[in-house]
């Protein structure tokens, strides 16, 4: 958990973003581009450790495997929706951005579906 | 993944310029843009590596197949 090379490591890509923005305009997003995935590369580890936590914790429940990886799926997407739009606003286009986050959200709709299901399910044998 | 791609990235694009500036100078304005074009190949393909890497790493992680 080092949260202060995150922090540097983001600081030193604006700036150099910043640079690069004057010399030539086009490497702009490339940088932010980079600087981003190296952020994005540094919490994995520690985002592997949360997941193998609740997957222990899943495990004792008598749910099928299915409904796990389905909620980790939906993380993976918000996390990747997050990681384009993010880049597309710094283009300056939030609008593509907007619609990859249309998208993400009815992908997130779509892999909820069976957890919604079995949820009915369960209230379904609760009710008298 | 360390930080030193980002100073990389950085070093191609000052470098492009500076290629294509002297290149105007001499006379030779083609080879200048062809020289940016170049360098801007370049970085885009260390930024797709670097994208692809990203993916396969969450394709690990998040269980996406």
């Amino acid at each position: 958990m080092d949260i202060f090379r995150i922090i540097g490591i983001g600081l030193l890509t604006c700036v150099v973003a910043l640079i690069i923005k004057q010399i030539r305009p086009e490497f702009y997003i490339v940088v932010v581009i980079t600087g981003s995935i190296v952020i994005l590369f540094m919490i994995v580890d520690e985002l592997r450790i949360v997941f193998e936590y609740f997957l222990s914790i899943f495990n004792k429940t008598n749910l099928n495997y299915e409904l796990f990886s389905n909620m980790i799926k939906i993380i993976g997407v918000g996390f990747l929706t997050e990681f384009a739009n993010g880049i597309c606003v710094d283009t300056g286009n939030a609008s593509i951005g907007e619609k990859v986050v249309i998208a993400g959200k009815i992908l997130i709709l779509c892999l909820a579906l069976p957890i919604i299901s079995s949820l009915l399910d369960v209230i379904i044998e609760i009710l008298p | 993944m360390d930080y030193s791609i980002i100073l990389k990235i950085a070093a191609i694009g000052i470098l492009t310029a500076v290629v294509s500036q002297v290149l105007k100078n001499i006379g030779k304005d083609e080879i200048a843009t062809f020289s940016t074009l170049a360098g801007v190949i370049i970085v885009l393909l260390m930024a797709v590596n670097m994208i692809n890497e990203l993916f396969n790493a969450v394709k690990q992680l998040f269980l996406i197949y």
